[in-house]
């Protein structure tokens, strides 16, 4: 049910846009996430409440600004990455099989050097 | 964070042949690093180069012909050049078993849990990162419509 509502949150171009910008590692205040989106300040603070709603992001004021940053918490961290480095690894040892069976239809003798 | 990652596979060939695919640093930019700079003896520490990907040095930890090879890394790394041992670090493992003419190669990587969670946050703010890919997907999906 989060998977789904992750998936909301992020099925609107101009919020997919913002977790974009967030993704990509900058640091950004509401200002700088929501400029050039052709939003207003309100319509920027919906979309933000959407996010924010689905745990995708976090509003932290400081001083007169707002900062966001997106959520991640370490155990979805964790988990990305460790799934991130199966597919690695999978890619990795079929292209470890691909060439030691395709070398070895080439040279059918060569296992003497 | 889970411990360990096992991943295999089976290659019809002999271990032999398998083992210098991995052991051989002409051999294994054939299917792994697209360069490596040194040599993959033990106690040595070679650097992977992925190319766009980045360098990331290494620590061969054992090579026994024609069974197992291991080494250390930082896992997921885009750049790191120094030395391995002094922070904390996977262990990737192949271990070879024959059969008849089919090599079962067993890839064991251990120690995800010691490594600090900016090893993982750096892994996956790089391009191909989960979060990354995944709203590449969902990109892709709007132009599409």
């Amino acid at each position: 049910m989060a998977v789904v509502e992750t998936f909301k949150a992020l099925g609107d171009p101009v919020r997919l846009e913002m977790v974009q910008r967030l993704a990509s590692g900058s640091s950004h205040t509401v200002g700088s996430l929501s400029s050039g989106l052709g939003i207003t300040r309100q319509g920027a603070r919906k979309h933000l409440q959407v996010l924010t709603d689905a745990k995708l992001i976090i509003l932290e004021p400081k001083g007169r600004e707002t900062e966001v940053r997106l959520q991640r918490d370490s155990l979805d961290t964790a988990r990305a990455f460790i799934s991130e480095l199966e597919r690695r690894w999978d890619r990795r040892l079929e292209a470890l099989r691909n060439f030691v069976e395709l070398e070895s239809l080439e040279e059918p003798s060569s296992n003497e050097e | 964070m889970q411990d360990t990652i096992q991943r295999e596979i089976t290659i019809k060939a002999s271990k032999e042949r398998v083992y210098a695919a991995i052991a051989d640093p002409k051999q294994m930019i054939s299917w792994f690093p697209d360069a490596i700079e040194g040599t993959l003896e033990v106690g040595e520490r070679p650097i992977f180069d992925f190319g766009e990907y980045g360098k990331n040095q290494i620590y061969i930890e054992a090579a026994q012909p024609h069974e197992y090879f291991a080494y250390r890394w930082i896992p997921g790394a885009n750049h790191f050049i120094g030395d391995v041992l002094t922070r904390a670090n996977t262990l990737v493992e192949f271990r070879l078993a024959e059969t008849g003419g089919i090599t079962k190669v067993t890839m064991l990587e251990s120690g995800f849990a010691s490594l600090p969670i900016e090893v993982a946050e750096e892994c996956l703010n790089q391009n191909t990162g989960g979060w990354e890919y995944m709203l590449g997907r969902l990109e892709k999906r709007f132009t599409e419509e």
